[in-house]
């Protein structure tokens, strides 16, 4: 076996390093842009209870259900529950977050397009689980 | 040992090489995570499938190659000589 070449082995274990440094790279980057909140980002706090969503806008004005926003500026929600575990969807955004209890958890995004959007909660957290759904409505501004 | 080093330093280069390409692309204000994350994903995913048929193919070539009723199928020291 002293002349045995194993230099193939040793080309295959280059790339599969190579390519997972490369994937490692890219997810990092992608995740560290995509966490980046604009400073200018207005607050949401969103409460997530068996089985509805309340949210409170900055200026103290509560929605329960539905949320109105406007195109053209950026959002952080800050995310909580006061009972189960939920988890904050908004599908046609992808933003996707967990509400838990004694928690609170961030996420922010920046809508579009003008519409109404589904959202919903994504981790099951009891009886009506289904159907504890909300409604974002995407206006452009005034 | 040497070769083991080989692949220590490209695994050093090919991180550097990626971090200070994503460094040029500072956090910008008002990103699209729909288009970022899809991106990702379709990204992801070209490799995904490349290996996959880069992989599969290799196998399948392998399997097809070293047949025993290939033409060219020669028998190896492991096997003896009653071929």
């Amino acid at each position: 076996m002293g002349e045995h070449s194993n230099w193939p082995e040793w080309v295959y274990i280059g790339v599969v390093v190579a390519l997972l440094c490369w994937v490692g790279a890219e997810a990092w980057n992608v995740e560290r842009l995509v966490e980046h909140i604009p400073e200018d980002a207005k607050t949401i706090k969103v409460v997530g209870q068996q089985w509805f969503w309340t949210f409170e806008h900055e200026d103290g004005t509560k929605e329960i259900g539905e949320l109105h926003l406007e195109t053209g500026k950026a959002y952080r929600f800050e995310i909580t529950s006061t009972d189960v575990i939920h988890s904050f969807n908004i599908h046609d955004y992808v933003v996707l977050l967990d509400a838990v209890p004694g928690r609170v958890n961030t996420v922010w995004f920046a809508p579009t397009e003008a519409g109404v959007y589904d959202i919903q909660c994504r981790e099951y957290c009891g009886l009506i689980h289904y159907n504890m759904r909300g409604t974002l409505y995407v206006e452009d501004p005034t | 040992m040497r070769y083991m080093l080989g692949v220590v330093a490209l695994m050093v280069v090919v991180a550097t090489v990626n971090l200070s390409y994503a460094a040029t692309e500072e956090p910008g204000e008002y990103l699209d995570r729909r288009t970022e994350i899809w991106n990702l994903f379709f990204r992801m995913m070209v490799v995904a499938f490349t290996i996959g048929a880069v992989v599969s193919g290799t196998l399948i070539w392998l399997i097809w190659r070293f047949r025993e009723s290939h033409p060219k199928a020669k028998p190896t020291k492991y096997e003896g000589v009653d071929w």
